[in-house]
């Protein structure tokens, strides 16, 4: 027989079981619908990932930092060695950390590596405050810009690399600042201040202090102001590093002397928790590869844009496989419900499979026959699972991306080619469940099949 | 020329304790476009013969030479071919695919043996059972009597030179029957082909050419109209 008269037949055979098909097929879609959701979710986290990277990452940047902690490496469960060279052990929200920092001479050696471009040391600034003539004082950090980041201006322009004594200020600080709205705001200064660790004037000219009055005095701390001018006013990013949402962004020598400031004296003075190495010809993967394999030689911990990216999607793998297993279950599930259903047709139409062998159709076209019936239960149960999906998704992208204030993101994309392939997975299951019933219409004995009144 | 030959063909089945002998060392021919009743109690063992003739069994001994070829050493494909193209069945219980029309119920044969011009040979052998207006009828819809025409229909389709028809008139009533009888008749002056039935009624094998009586697998008696007794 040929291939268009067994798909015919086949359907035509489907189609007088419809109730029967119709069920089984469900059963298939209960899992086509799970695996579709699935990857329009993972498709939407993937995207979501990859604007946040691009958004804030340079791919030629490689991060650097000397603690193994950092990066999310190195076991936190092990006591850690103390380290002289931090003087005493900082604390951070009541806990005693020890975070080996890179110094000048670390960042002047990564300068130097023949693969590296330029070195951009990560400057977090604690801010005192920000404020304005007639505006209360604010809570505020500021990092420096990397030309890399890429935040969306509600009014203003950025320019890169952002030039000295201007500001990046986030959206939330307009009406706070009491400025009417973010046009207002462009080109007006704010005041930045850090607060001096101790008087370095004071303790140069008087020597260490006697007594204990002479040691509050010297610790009292005076504040540094600066004025900034507001260059741009951002939105409220929904692709930033999560806890970065309100940064100010300044320039990296702004940066600096700030920080410089406000840790003179201290154990944090020119210390950086990372800093960025822009790698030369950093499209290369081996360009970055041999500047870490460096990096790694000399004692530092490095991540690549790539790697972070990897880190990020880490977790949405773990989800993504949850809930594919509960699809491939389902699918799983479906095929015993595709065995039965081929067997009970096989049974139904004994007499007719034995009419078709005496008229001397082919054991093969006879497996065939029900081999397609089995694929085209496969072929619906795939296309009313990922449809149902589709709608479900595409009607509820909306309504999910305002619940989870994604901005422009969707949270699920529907990719029609990954649902083409996924049918014909479903199809290719389905036809592999048919396979056993197949054979023994196949194997079926003619004389034995007619003689069933 | 003979269209059937059947040499020496023996047939047993079970084991040797309880081994039962179907046919024992039958031998007969058949010349082409004759009419043959293979008549006999249920027992006798014409369905097993009509079995062995159309290859759909085998026989333990003898051969079975149909247009000169013999039957049982055609291979996998090339008996299904043969079987395709050159026999067709009638049965006792129609056979017809009731949820299918009668177009599809009679284009099966044309669809196994991969023939052309499939509408056309439809219709005509439609045409010929007198059930043209139903073509796109579905089998359920017809009666006992159309349902075998309809099987006539489907076993004339694609000109089989042998058509085997095993109690074609078993479940009908002897009107109808007769008609159906009659028809059978009528095809085979106007086809040329070689038509056995297999019955246990002797009105109807009176009709036949050729008689060919069976008792406990073994002929107990041949006649050929033509020739005269044997």
């Amino acid at each position: 027989m040929r291939i268009i008269d067994i798909t015919r037949r086949s359907a035509r055979n489907l189609k007088q079981a419809k109730a029967r098909t119709l069920l089984t097929a469900l059963a298939i879609g209960v899992g086509a619908f799970a695996l579709t959701l699935t990857l329009a979710a993972s498709n939407g986290a993937q995207s979501f990932v990859n604007q946040v990277i691009s958004d804030n990452f340079d791919p030629s940047e490689i991060i650097v930092a000397k603690d193994e902690s950092i990066l999310g490496r190195g076991d936190t469960n092990k006591p850690k060695e103390y380290d002289e060279s931090f003087g005493s052990a900082a604390v951070n929200s009541g806990a005693s950390v020890q975070i080996k920092q890179l110094t000048d001479k670390d960042v002047e050696k990564i300068r130097k590596y023949p693969g590296v471009e330029q070195v951009r040391e990560g400057v977090t600034l604690n801010l005192q405050y920000i404020t304005r003539p007639g505006a209360k004082k604010y809570v505020a950090n500021a990092i420096d810009f990397s030309p890399a980041q890429n935040p969306e201006v509600v009014a203003g322009a950025i320019v890169k690399p952002l030039s000295d004594m201007t500001v990046l200020l986030p959206e939330a600080y307009v009406s706070s600042l009491g400025f009417k709205n973010p046009q207002d705001a462009i080109g007006k200064n704010i005041t930045l201040a850090v607060r001096k660790s101790i008087d370095i004037a004071k303790f140069l000219q008087d020597g260490v202090p006697t007594d204990s009055a002479g040691v509050q005095d010297l610790a009292k701390s005076s504040s540094v102001e600066q004025q900034f001018k507001i260059a741009a006013v951002l939105k409220k990013p929904t692709t930033s590093q999560p806890g970065t949402e309100l940064y100010l962004f300044i320039s990296n020598k702004d940066a600096k002397i700030l920080n410089d400031i406000a840790t003179t004296g201290t154990t944090q003075y020119r210390k950086y928790t990372y800093a960025y190495a822009r790698v030369k010809n950093g499209d290369n993967k081996a360009n970055i590869a041999a500047v870490q394999a460096k990096l790694k030689s000399d004692g530092y911990i490095s991540q690549s844009v790539e790697e972070t990216q990897k880190f990020l999607t880490q977790i949405i793998d773990v989800l993504k496989g949850i809930v594919a297993a509960f699809g491939f279950i389902a699918v799983i599930a479906s095929v015993f419900g595709v065995v039965n259903t081929m067997y009970i047709s096989v049974l139904q139409r004994t007499r007719e499979i034995g009419l078709m062998k005496a008229l001397g159709t082919r054991r093969k076209d006879i497996s065939r026959l029900f081999r397609f019936e089995a694929a085209w239960i496969g072929f619906l149960g795939g296309a009313i699972g990922s449809l149902a999906a589709f709608l479900l998704g595409t009607g509820l992208n909306p309504w999910i991306t305002k619940k989870l204030d994604l901005g422009t993101q969707k949270l699920l994309i529907f990719d029609v080619t990954q649902i083409a392939i996924l049918i014909v997975l479903l199809v290719l299951v389905a036809i592999f469940a048919g396979l056993l019933p197949a054979r023994k219409a196949a194997k079926l004995d003619p004389i034995e099949a007619l003689r069933t009144e | 020329m003979y269209m059937i030959e059947v040499k020496n063909v023996t047939k047993t089945y079970g084991k040797k304790d309880s081994h039962f002998t179907a046919l024992d060392n039958v031998s007969f021919s058949i010349p082409e476009g004759s009419t043959v009743a293979i008549i006999g109690k249920s027992g006798s063992g014409k369905s097993t013969l009509m079995h062995i003739m159309s290859g759909l069994d085998h026989p333990n001994e003898g051969q079975i030479v149909i247009a000169k070829k013999v039957l049982h050493e055609l291979k996998g494909k090339a008996m299904d071919t043969f079987r395709a193209t050159e026999m067709s069945f009638i049965f006792q219980s129609f056979f017809v695919e009731a949820n299918q029309t009668c177009y599809q119920n009679v284009s099966l044969p044309l669809e196994i043996a991969e023939l052309k011009n499939r509408k056309t040979k439809v219709v005509e052998a439609l045409t010929a059972v007198d059930l043209a207006d139903k073509i796109h009828a579905k089998a359920s819809e017809l009666s006992g009597g159309q349902k075998q025409r309809l099987a006539i229909a489907r076993a004339i389709v694609n000109k089989p030179r042998l058509i085997f028809a095993d109690e074609p008139t078993g479940n009908l009533d002897s009107v109808t029957g007769d008609k159906i009888i009659d028809l059978l008749f009528k095809l085979n002056k106007t086809n040329k082909n070689t038509l056995i039935l297999v019955t246990h009624d002797d009105e109807l094998a009176e009709k036949c050419q050729i008689r060919i009586t069976l008792k406990d697998g073994k002929i107990i008696d041949f006649k050929d109209k033509k020739k005269g007794a044997k």
